[in-house]
């Protein structure tokens, strides 16, 4: 049925590091079992079998089971710090975590942010947002795109909600905002890219922009007329507000047309004209498939998952093939996202041995990441369930949070290069240093050096793996390196941080406390070290 | 930490609260400031080897036409025609309406007033330090309607990606698209480093990485708005140990043959040595000036606060050139414009108004110069709530060195069909980021034989310096 991409591969073809490294790229923990599978099924068969692994509980279905459909005086259906407790809750305790992994990564393509989503039931929005990435995780783009656009959360986020069609009288225009941002960030991208992902240059020697304002203003006509789709929602007369509380199945319900409020103007972008009066659902449906079938889909969106979950600066050869994937899935298919994870995932500039003369090889992991493969990894545990962990974005925070980027702009731009760098120099791009700095760096290791030891509210870290082990310094560093780090830290570091380590005097006989405070410390020393933070 | 979101003060209440606060309330100590404000002046030494320069950057793309309105009865009318739903009435302006130091012949005779919820702004700028410049934006050289329309790109090129936030964001500050990495703050910052005892404290973000405040040669340097952020487990071992702590700091700091990871260690070093530098000479800055004047919290505010102290700490620290960078977030208003707006504006006014304030408390508010900047300006056409992004905008320039009450540029007509905008009321500038940047880069001392090059395109421009500062 499905072609393989690599060869198959057996038990002694794949080194425990090999299998860790991939891991970490294509999930974010490891544990043992999980290593010993890749090793076991090699990395495609490992792929196959998580595409047809079962779903975690989704998380509109958290949040209820949580109580957070409680309808109450205290108003919580207008709070927003419930969405964090369940993106938090999807990504560090569901199983479907290769999923969770891919969803994340698509969460900063198509991006929308709990920081504004205001009025009934944030958290519930940002579930059913969260829920179209995991259902078309593993679907197609073309389908993606469709239920992006009429996600409840992102008509709020991007004004598709309440968009209305222009209106001459009062001179009107509708709302650009979303037209716009579908063609610059979540298909096409700013420039014609050839299907390697470098830029086409016109005559002039000059990138060929691939769209110019008419195109967004045509555009905009497409999306007028949409707005929360009410009909199964119930309205709740309550007594401690003058208005009824309402129901959160809007929140799930892709936008509704009002057709009275869409344009019946013609629109012409991209070289493609949708005739004045098509309906609606037609114009959407041209309009989707002109940006899915442009060719820049598959290196613009191709690269920027490579830089998600490999390499910050992929071969041109490299993206031209995952862009070969998007194009054709091997059947005829175009835009099938699974194609595109193993295309990602298995390219031989993947798995080939880092290079250590590449001095430019691999990609800063992003804070989420980190912790989330610490959580995993070392077992955050919550007795309630609860996972209340806030927005984190701050200076004193892990200064990332899951679902909440500063803008549509993500938390850092694929493109950027980091000023007065050797990257720079070498005129390579390192998209999450936009985030690091002298004040980032310090909230990071300040952060950690709580939560690794104490956890989080009542999320309390296990450590389980490593316990029976905690006597034996060096033998902590090398767990922990292999399975964070896929043995990344060299020799020296590991011998320095066994070193530092045995100063904790811990034997088996130290109280589990004890153990904890010389785990903690480990965990400390591996997730600061340079030497694990860029992922290679 | 609990954020609720409702709908918690209405625009009523919040406008009469504006037009008290105009007058009295919480914006007295600023009357009073500016009242006694040749007094401060003289206190400063004269010579007082200092001068500071601070973007305040609204991200997003403000929307002009309800920071600086219409209030004159005709184009009012129009501006209410065009704007529709997302327009002031005029009675509501009346308390923010601005009368010019000396009176100016505008374009049709306009007259403005400040949005309602700036009412600090407009002591400001009545009292002659703060000045607006109006219609300023990004262009590679002047260019009419006609040129625009036309498509002789070759003697009229525009700035790349217009109305697109991020490459207009950075074109703002580095005057290019996307991937600048040498902003205009920093380039004034390289001609400054060499006066400055710390030259990692010449190009100062309190918001994160900007490119801004990125040179050729100075760095940019980062802090929060508690001041540098320590590593406390390198001081405090705290379930640790010293070996431990030892160790912790050697791995962050230790170079790599990896060039990413050699960043790291660098970025790692900066953060610890300046960290205890910084933060034990602002342990002695005290500074009266509240920040906090409005209920709510105002990041911006903090972020100014932090600037701040700085500069109050500057002689402990041997500071005397100083570009800083914060800003604000929240301004693409594409709807509920009328309410959101409303509230970033009294943020501005307020965290504006109050460092302001804090210079003159210092003695400095002559040698500190405050600017805002943003993405773009937005169309004068609604779109139901909201607006589009635009081109041109309207700006202010803060600080006692300010030739201000008074506006600096063309002010465009409120049309959506005249030739000042292309469409949608989207202005065409009539004044380049180039000009305003070179205004305040001389005040700061760059010689103008070095102007074009932090400016490469100034020499387009007829009129390089606007003389608000």
């Amino acid at each position: 049925m499905i072609k393989q991409a690599a060869k198959p591969t057996t038990l002694t073809a794949i080194s425990e590091a090999e299998a860790a490294r991939f891991l970490l790229r294509a999930q974010f923990g490891t544990s043992e079992g999980e290593i010993a599978a890749v090793r076991a099924q090699g990395y495609a068969a490992w792929l196959e079998a998580q595409f047809n692994s079962p779903r975690g509980q989704k998380g509109a279905d958290w949040l209820d089971a949580h109580g957070h459909n409680a309808v109450t005086a205290e108003a919580r259906y207008f709070w927003p710090q419930a969405g964090d407790y369940m993106i938090w809750n999807q990504l560090l305790a569901q199983p479907d975590e290769f999923r969770q992994r891919c969803a994340f990564s698509l969460s900063q393509f198509t991006v929308i942010s709990l920081n504004p989503i205001d009025g009934y039931w944030p958290p519930y929005i940002m579930a059913a947002w969260w829920n179209v990435l995991l259902d078309e995780a593993f679907g197609n783009f073309r389908s993606l795109l469709e239920r992006v656009t009429l996600n409840a959360g992102m008509g709020m986020y991007l004004n598709t909600k309440g968009n209305l069609k222009e209106d001459a009288k009062t001179g009107r225009e509708p709302d650009e905002n979303y037209a716009r941002e579908v063609m610059q960030l979540f298909s096409i991208g700013l420039y014609e890219l050839n299907p390697d992902g470098t830029e086409k240059k016109g005559p002039d020697g000059k990138p060929i922009e691939t769209y110019v304002q008419s195109d967004v203003t045509n555009l905009a006509r497409v999306f007028t007329g949409y707005d929360h789709d009410m009909s199964r929602v119930q309205y709740k007369k309550v007594a401690w507000q003058n208005f009824p509380v309402i129901t959160p199945e809007f929140t799930s319900d892709p936008m509704k047309l009002d057709p009275g409020n869409h344009s019946k103007l013609a629109v012409t972008f991209l070289g493609t004209t949708i005739p004045a009066n098509t309906p609606a659902p037609d114009s959407l449906r041209i309009a989707l498939d002109r940006l899915f079938n442009h060719p820049n889909v598959g290196p613009f969106f191709g690269r920027q998952m490579i830089q998600r979950m490999v390499t910050s600066n992929p071969s041109p050869a490299y993206v031209k093939r995952v862009a070969a994937a998007f194009a054709d899935n091997g059947e005829g298919v175009r835009g099938d996202l699974k194609a595109v994870w193993r295309a990602v995932l298995l390219d031989p500039e993947a798995l080939a041995a880092a290079d250590p003369k590449d001095a430019l090889h691999g990609k800063l992991r992003e804070p989420v990441q980190r912790f989330v493969s610490w959580a995993r990894t070392l077992g955050l545990k919550s007795e309630s369930g609860n996972c209340e962990i806030f927005a984190t974005s701050g200076q004193e925070g892990l200064g990332q949070s899951p679902l909440r980027s500063p803008s549509v702009f993500n938390f850092f731009r694929p493109g950027y290069v980091p000023p007065h760098t050797a990257i720079a120099k070498a005129g390579k791009q390192a998209p999450e240093f936009q985030i690091a700095n002298e004040t980032s760096i310090a909230g990071y290791i300040n952060f950690l050096s709580w939560a690794i030891r104490w956890g989080y509210k009542d999320m309390k870290p296990g450590y389980e793996a490593v316990l029976p082990i905690a006597h034996d310094p060096p033998a902590v560093v090398a767990w922990l390196n292999l399975h964070l780090a896929a043995n990344q830290l060299s020799p020296a570091s590991c011998s320095l941080i066994a070193t530092a380590l045995a100063s904790k005097n811990v034997t088996p006989d130290t109280p589990r406390d004890a153990k904890l405070d010389m785990l903690a410390s480990a965990c400390l020393l591996v997730l600061s070290a340079p030497e694990y933070l860029v992922q290679k | 930490m609990t954020k609720i979101v409702t709908e918690s003060v209405s625009r009523r209440t919040m406008l009469e609260r504006a037009a008290k606060l105009g007058f009295m309330g919480a914006a007295a100590p600023l009357a009073v400031n500016l009242a006694s404000m040749g007094e401060a002046a003289a206190a400063t030494a004269p010579g007082g080897d200092y001068r500071a320069l601070v973007c305040v950057f609204l991200y997003g793309g403000n929307d002009h036409p309800n920071t600086l309105i219409p209030y004159d009865k005709i184009n009012h009318a129009r501006y209410m025609a065009i704007r529709g739903g997302v327009s002031f009435q005029r009675k509501d302006l009346d308390a923010t309406a601005l009368k010019p130091i000396v009176p100016q012949a505008l374009t049709d005779d306009q007259q403005y007033a400040f949005a309602p919820y700036l009412p600090r702004l407009k002591i400001l700028f009545e009292g002659g330090k703060l000045a607006t410049q109006l219609n300023v934006g990004s262009l590679i050289t002047p260019v009419t309607r006609a040129q625009f329309d036309g498509s002789n790109r070759a003697l009229y090129p525009l700035p790349p990606k217009l109305f697109s936030h991020n490459d207009q964001q950075c074109y703002w500050q580095a005057l290019g698209s996307e991937g600048s990495n040498v902003g205009w703050g920093g380039r004034i910052g390289d001609f400054a480093m060499a006066s400055n005892d710390q030259s990692l404290l010449t190009c100062i973000s309190a918001a994160g990485n900007a490119v801004f405040v990125s040179g050729d040669k100075s760095l940019q340097y980062q802090i929060s708005p508690s001041g540098a952020i320590k590593i406390e487990t390198i001081q405090d071992p705290k379930y640790g140990s010293a070996a431990i702590s030892e160790a912790l700091h050697q791995l962050i700091t230790q170079p790599s043959a990896n060039a990413m990871e050699n960043e790291l260690a660098i970025i790692a070093r900066r953060s610890i040595e300046m960290e205890g530098i910084v933060n034990k000479a602002l342990d002695k800055v005290t500074l009266q000036t509240s920040f906090d004047t409005v209920p709510g919290d105002n990041s911006l505010a903090n972020q100014l606060k932090i600037v701040a102290r700085l500069i109050g700490a500057r002689k402990e620290l041997g500071s005397r050139r100083q570009i800083f960078f914060v800003s604000l977030d929240g301004f693409d208003h594409h709807s509920n414009l009328s309410k959101k707006h409303n509230e970033l504006m009294s943020k501005v006014d307020e965290a504006i108004a109050a460092f302001y304030v804090a210079t003159v408390e210092m003695g400095v508010q002559r040698e500190v110069t405050t600017f805002t900047a943003s993405d773009f300006g937005r169309t004068l056409v609604n779109n139901g709530d909201g607006s589009d992004h635009g081109w041109g905008s309207h700006h202010f320039v803060i600080g006692g060195a300010v030739n201000g009450g008074r506006y600096y540029g063309t002010a465009p007509h409120v049309s959506a069909t005249s030739d000042d905008q292309v469409g949608q009321g989207r202005l065409l500038p009539s004044t380049s980021i180039d000009q305003y940047a070179a205004t305040l880069a001389r005040w700061f001392g760059v010689p103008d034989g070095e102007m074009a090059t932090i400016l490469p395109n100034i020499g387009n421009f007829d009129g390089r310096y606007l003389g608000f500062v």
